[in-house]
């Protein structure tokens, strides 16, 4: 048993695996890195606490348990606790960050598809802990279905005067 | 004085993170086009997910293997096995 070629190959193989899975991940996560969020991302504060979650748009407008995105747009979350430690998840779309007190962590994310999903604290944070979620709203719109967009596809007349 | 196998070693893991380097700087280029979080990881996801279900498939086709060949009832396995050089003793 002189000759070692198909311990070195068997080494190689499993050095080279290992190096491709590390590789991969840790681009992805390079990539997904908050450095490379797009310099035009809206920037949303998010406040967790004992309970609930906040959110504050750039121009000012609050939502609480319940947040308004609109669909392509790139959007920065600055998240942070009153509180204790809570983690900003929405599972849809693979985005996890923990929010901690005293500190603000960033995420970015840009919606791709509309609809209604979940937003979860993913950090245990005390009794209620379970029941601290919020809604997202993925809207394909700015604006969203308000009345104003919801009567200009009416094919009345009057729809198009209220519309206009 | 570094032998070839130690050169091949090293080689492997350079060339790999050269190739992803390249795919990821030419990914960054578009303009007005963002990357979605959820398509990348899910993708990463069943990347690594390939990779696990081949290794597992050659470890164990690997050890079907040996226990398909080692076995007693193995035709090169029949009559008298000891015989090495030394006659199955330590020197």
């Amino acid at each position: 048993m002189g000759h070692t070629t198909v311990e070195w190959v068997y080494v190689g193989v499993v050095v080279a695996i290992l190096c491709y899975v590390g590789a991969d991940a840790w681009n992805v996560e390079r990539i997904l890195d908050i450095t490379n969020a797009p310099a035009e991302a809206e920037v949303i504060k998010v406040t967790g606490q004992q309970w609930l979650w906040t959110f504050e748009h750039e121009d000012g407008r609050k939502e609480i348990s319940e947040l308004h995105l609109v669909k392509g747009k790139p959007y920065r979350f600055e998240v942070t606790s009153l509180d204790v430690i809570h983690a900003f998840n929405m599972p849809d779309f693979t985005t996890l960050i923990d929010a901690v007190p005293g500190r603000i962590n960033s995420v970015w994310l840009v919606p791709d598809q509309s609809g209604e999903y979940l937003i979860q604290c993913r950090e245990y944070c005390g009794f209620s802990h379970y029941q601290m979620r919020a809604k997202l709203i993925v809207e394909d719109h700015e604006g969203g279905p308000s009345v104003a967009n919801a009567a200009a596809e009416l094919p009345s007349k009057g729809a198009e005067a209220i519309a206009s | 004085m570094v032998s070839q196998s130690t050169i091949i070693l090293l080689l492997i893991p350079l060339i790999a993170v050269f190739l992803l380097g390249i795919e990821s700087a030419f990914a960054q280029e578009s303009t007005g086009q963002y990357i979605a979080h959820r398509i990348e990881v899910w993708a990463l996801f069943y990347r690594l997910m390939v990779v696990a279900f081949v290794i597992g498939a050659v470890v164990m086709g690997s050890i079907a293997y040996v226990v398909w060949r080692f076995r007693e009832s193995h035709p090169k396995n029949r009559g008298d096995i000891t015989t090495t050089r030394t006659g199955g003793t330590h020197r």
